[in-house]
C-alpha cells in the first residue's frame, strides 16, 4: 500500500487526475455495451420528468426513459465518433503535411492554397454542406468533420518539418545515404511529437463539441440512438420543466473534455521532463 | 569601487555562486575567466542586480564605492539599482544580435540612456545630492506635458540629447555616425552592433563596466578590435572594467587583474601575467595549456601525399535570393568563386577564413548538399559525411546514442545490400565505435540531451566514422566548446585520423585551433581562397597580406 502512495506521489498530477477522469468516462461508455441499469430506448409514460433519484440517477426525460442510460449510451457514441474524427484528420494531416513541409514546391503551394480555402469556411457550416451532399448517418458525420478538421493538422505538421528539414542532423541524415521516407517518419516524426500532441488534444476536445452541436442541428446520430450533443438538442424545450435532462450530458461534456485535457497535458509534461533529464 | 564580499547564489538546486569575494579597484580591469558553467556570468548578473528572480542570494553583501548595493536576506531594491544601472555601471553582453531592440533605431536606444537618467542627473548636478525620486517616472512627466514656454527648452535638451549620442557614437569607432544614428540594428554588422553596446554602455560614463563576453560572438579581425577598443576606453575614462570571458589569450592580453572561477568558486586570482607565468592551482594549469596556442612544435607533412580523394576544380557556388517567394525575381548570389584544390588521402587540411566567407558554402557544395554550382568536383571514395558545429542540433534528440551509431550502417545496407549487416554485427560495430570515440558502454541506451556537448560531438564524429568515409568534413567541430573540451576533441580526432586513415577537411575561424591539428591549410576571404599550403610553411612565410592580418 505503501509503495503506492509512493509510486502515486511520483507521478504527475494531471496525468493522474485526467487519466481517472477519462477513464471513467470511457468504462462507462464501455460498460454501456453490455449492461445498462435501463434500456436506454424503453419509454415509459408513467415516468415522464422523474427528477434524479435512486431509482434513475439522472432522472427521466419527456419519454420516461432512463437519462443515466442515455448518457453512458451517448458516451459511447461520443467518443468514438470523435476519436474517429481525430484519425482521420490527424492521419490526413500528418501525411500531407509531412510531404508537403518536406519537399515545398508547386505541390505544396497549392495544397496550402486549398487549405486556406477549406480554412475559410466556417468548420460547421461546412460539415453541413458536406453532410448535405452526402446524407446524415454516423459515417459521414465522422468523414465531414475529419475533412474539416484535417488542414489545421496540415499546418501544424507542415510548419514543424520546414522548420526540422535543414537540422542539421536530418542533414547528416541525407548525407549517410537514408532514404527519404525514413527521414520523414523515422527521423524527422517523432522530434514533432510535443507540438503535434498539444494540437490532437485541441481537435479532440473540438470533435466532442462539434459532434455534439451537428448532433444539436440533427444531422448528426439519428433517434433512437443517443448522444450527448443529441440530448442537450432535445431537453432545450424542458429546461425549466425538467434542468436535469440538460445538465447531465452537458456536464458529462465537460468532464470528458476537461479529462482528456489534463490527461494530455499530463503525457505532454512527461515527454518534456524526459527529454531534461540530463545525467 | 566595487565590493563583493563571501556571495553566495542558488537557484533551485545548490548553489552555483559560492562564497565567492573580490574587489575591483578605480580603472581597473579585472578579468573573471571559467568555462560555461562555472558561474561568472550569474556572479556579474547578480552584481549588476539582473540576476532572474529564481535566483536565491544565499549570502554575501555587495558594496559600490561605500553603498550596500544588496545583502544577503534582504530583497533586492529595484529603484536603487534602476538609478545605478547605466549611470554608475553598465553591462555589455555576449550576443549583438540580440542585445539590441530590433524595432528601434540604434540612436533613439543610446539616447534612451540619456533621456532615463537625465533627472536624476540635473538633480544631482544641482543638489550634488543623491536624489530620492525614482527616475524614469520623473522622466515620463517631462516628455508627456511640455507647458508653451518651456517647449524651447525642452527642444534644446532633446538637440544635446542627441549631440550627445553622436559623439558618443563616434567615441566608439563609429564611422558616419549621422547615418548610424537613424539605422536599425539588423542593418549593422555584428561587430558594429557590438560598438553601439557599447556606447550605450558608456554615454554616462559610468564608474563601472561589466562586459560578458563581449567579443565571443565576433569574427577574430573584428574581435581585436573591440579589444583594442576597450583598452582605450578605460584609459580615456579611467572606469573599472570587469571582463568575463572563456578566452584566456584575451583575458591576457587585456587584463590587469585575473580571477579564475571554477565550479562556482574562485580557485585563483592575482596579476595577469603572473597567473600566466606560474599558475598554482592545478586547474588554472589545465586551462592555460589547454589553450590552443601556436608554440608547439609542428611535426612535419607525412613522407609522401596519397591519392586525391576529391579533387575540385573551378568551382563556384552560388545561392538564390528570394528563393521562398512565389513571386518576386530570384537573383542568383555567388558566394564562392574559383575554388580550386584537392584533398588527398588520410591527411587534415584546415579551412581557415571568417563567418560569412563561405567555407559553409564550399563544403556543402563538396557534399553535393548545395546544386547550385559551375565548375565540378570529383570524388574518388565513398560518400563523405560531416561533423557540424553545434552539438545540441546535429543529433536527433528523439533517439538513442546506440540508434543513431547504427543508422548510417542501417542505411549503407539498405543503398547496398552486399554490405548489410544484422541487427547483432551492427551493434557490435556501434559499441567498438563508442569506445573508439572515447566513451563507455554504458552510454548506448541514453539520449542525447543527457549528454553533455563534448560527448555529444564524440558521438558525431563517431556516426560519421562508422562507415568508414573515405573524408569527413568537420565544420567549427569545437567552436561551441569550452577550451579544456575542445583540447580533447582535437586530440581525438588526430588520433582517430591516424588510426583510420580517414581524411578530414578541418573548417575554422580560430587560426591556432586549425594549426594544432591540420597538416596543409587553405585560407579563405569573401569566398575566394586566398592561400594554400603546408601550415609551417604558410605560418612562417605567409604570402597573401590577409594572412598576416589573421596571424597577428
Amino acid at each position: 500500500m505503501k509503495r503506492i502512495a509512493a509510486w502515486l506521489k511520483k507521478q504527475n498530477k494531471y496525468l493522474l487526475v485526467g487519466l481517472i477522469m477519462t477513464g471513467l468516462a470511457v468504462a462507462l461508455g464501455l460498460l454501456s455495451l453490455v449492461w445498462t441499469p435501463y434500456s436506454p430506448t424503453a419509454m415509459s409514460s408513467a415516468e415522464r420528468f422523474h427528477a434524479p433519484s435512486f431509482r434513475h440517477l439522472f432522472g427521466t426525460d419527456n419519454f420516461g426513459r432512463d437519462i443515466f442510460s442515455r448518457v453512458m449510451q451517448g458516451i459511447g457514441t461520443t467518443v468514438t465518433v470523435s476519436t474517429a474524427i481525430v484519425i482521420i484528420s490527424a492521419g490526413a494531416g500528418i501525411l500531407v503535411g509531412a510531404v508537403t513541409g518536406y519537399f515545398g514546391g508547386i505541390l505544396d503551394e497549392a495544397i496550402m492554397r486549398i487549405t486556406d480555402a477549406v480554412n475559410s469556411f466556417p468548420s460547421i457550416l461546412l460539415a453541413l454542406v458536406v453532410i448535405s451532399i452526402m446524407g446524415s448517418g454516423k459515417q459521414n458525420v465522422i468523414l465531414s468533420l475529419g475533412i474539416v478538421f484535417a488542414p489545421s493538422y496540415v499546418r501544424i505538421v507542415r510548419s514543424e518539418f520546414i522548420r526540422l528539414r535543414d537540422a542539421d542532423y536530418i542533414m547528416r541524415a541525407r548525407l549517410m545515404g537514408v532514404s527519404k521516407w525514413r527521414i520523414l517518419f523515422v527521423h524527422i516524426l517523432p522530434n514533432i511529437f510535443s507540438v503535434f500532441w498539444v494540437s490532437v488534444t485541441i481537435g479532440f476536445n473540438n470533435a466532442i463539441l462539434a459532434e455534439s452541436g451537428m448532433s444539436y442541428l440533427g444531422v448528426g446520430v439519428q433517434p433512437p440512438d443517443a448522444s450527448l450533443g443529441k440530448m442537450l438538442s432535445d431537453a432545450q424545450g424542458y429546461l425549466g420543466r425538467a434542468p436535469w435532462y440538460a445538465l447531465a450530458p452537458g456536464l458529462t461534456i465537460v468532464w470528458i473534455v476537461l479529462g482528456f485535457s489534463l490527461l494530455s497535458e499530463g503525457i505532454r509534461r512527461g515527454a518534456i521532463s524526459g527529454k531534461r533529464e540530463v545525467e | 569601487m566595487i565590493r563583493v564580499k563571501n556571495l553566495s547564489v542558488a537557484f533551485d538546486g545548490p548553489e552555483v555562486v559560492k562564497n565567492v569575494s573580490f574587489e575591483i579597484g578605480d580603472g581597473e580591469i579585472l578579468g573573471v575567466v571559467g568555462e560555461s558553467g562555472s558561474g561568472k556570468s550569474v556572479t556579474a548578473l547578480t552584481m549588476m542586480g539582473l540576476v532572474s528572480e529564481g535566483a536565491r542570494v544565499t549570502s554575501g553583501e555587495i558594496y559600490y564605492d561605500e553603498e550596500l548595493l544588496l545583502k544577503a536576506g534582504t530583497p533586492r531594491d529595484n529603484a536603487l539599482y534602476r538609478e545605478y544601472l547605466g549611470r554608475k555601471m553598465s553591462m555589455v553582453f555576449q550576443e549583438p544580435m540580440t542585445s539590441l531592440n530590433p524595432t528601434m533605431k540604434v540612436g533613439k536606444q543610446v539616447e534612451e540612456v540619456l533621456s532615463l537618467h537625465e533627472a536624476a542627473i540635473e538633480e544631482t548636478q544641482r543638489e550634488s545630492t543623491v536624489p530620492s525620486g525614482s527616475a524614469v517616472q520623473s522622466d515620463v512627466k517631462c516628455g508627456e506635458k511640455v507647458p508653451g514656454k518651456k517647449r524651447k527648452q525642452y527642444r534644446e535638451r532633446k538637440e544635446a540629447r542627441k549631440q550627445k549620442v553622436l559623439e558618443a557614437l563616434s567615441s566608439v569607432g563609429l564611422k558616419d555616425v549621422e547615418r548610424v544614428y537613424e539605422l536599425y540594428p539588423h542593418q549593422l554588422s555584428g561587430g558594429m552592433r557590438q560598438r553601439v553596446m557599447i556606447a550605450m554602455a558608456v554615454i554616462l560614463h559610468p564608474g563601472l563596466i561589466v562586459a560578458d563576453e563581449p567579443t565571443t560572438a565576433l569574427d577574430v579581425t573584428v574581435q581585436n578590435q573591440i579589444i583594442e577598443l576597450l583598452k582605450k576606453i578605460n584609459q580615456e575614462q579611467n572606469n573599472s572594467l570587469l571582463f568575463i570571458t572563456h578566452d584566456l589569450n584575451l583575458a591576457r592580453r587585456l587584463c590587469d587583474r585575473i580571477l579564475v572561477m571554477q565550479n562556482g568558486c574562485i580557485v585563483e586570482e592575482g596579476i595577469t601575467e603572473e597567473i600566466f607565468q606560474n599558475p598554482r592551482g592545478e586547474y588554472t594549469r589545465k586551462l592555460i595549456s589547454a589553450v590552443p596556442g601556436r608554440t608547439g612544435k609542428k611535426k612535419k607533412l607525412r613522407k609522401e601525399i596519397g591519392k586525391a580523394l576529391v579533387e575540385v576544380r573551378d568551382l563556384s557556388v552560388f545561392y538564390r535570393e528570394n528563393a521562398n517567394s512565389l513571386f518576386g525575381r530570384t537573383e542568383k548570389k555567388c558566394v564562392v568563386r574559383n575554388a580550386d584544390f584537392s584533398v588527398y588521402e588520410g591527411e587534415i587540411l584546415g579551412l581557415v577564413g571568417e563567418s560569412g566567407c563561405g567555407k559553409t558554402t564550399l563544403s556543402k557544395a563538396i557534399l553535393g548538399l548545395n546544386k547550385m554550382i559551375t565548375g565540378e568536383v570529383t570524388h574518388h571514395s565513398n560518400a563523405p559525411q560531416m561533423v557540424f558545429q553545434d552539438p545540441y542540433s546535429s543529433l536527433n534528440p528523439s533517439k538513442t546514442v546506440g540508434w543513431l551509431l547504427q543508422e548510417p550502417l542501417r542505411a549503407q545496407g539498405a543503398l547496398d545490400p552486399s554490405k548489410a549487416m544484422t541487427e547483432a554485427e551492427s551493434r557490435a560495430e556501434a559499441i567498438e565505435m563508442l569506445k573508439r570515440v572515447g566513451l563507455e558502454e554504458k552510454y548506448f541506451d541514453r539520449k542525447p540531451s543527457q549528454l553533455s556537448g563534448g560527448q555529444r560531438q564524440r558521438i558525431s564524429i563517431g556516426q560519421a566514422l562508422i562507415t568508414r568515409p573515405g573524408l569527413v568534413i568537420a565544420d567549427e567541430p569545437v567552436s561551441a566548446l569550452d577550451v579544456t573540451i575542445q583540447a580533447q576533441i582535437l586530440e581525438l580526432i588526430r588520433r582517430l585520423q591516424e588510426e583510420l586513415g580517414t581524411a578530414f577537411l578541418f573548417i575554422s575561424h580560430d587560426i591556432n585551433v586549425i594549426y594544432q591539428v591540420s597538416d596543409r591549410i587553405m585560407v579563405m576571404r569573401d569566398g575566394r581562397i586566398l592561400e594554400i599550403g603546408e601550415t609551417c610553411e604558410v605560418f612562417e612565410h605567409p604570402k597573401d597580406p590577409y594572412t598576416r592580418e589573421l596571424l597577428r
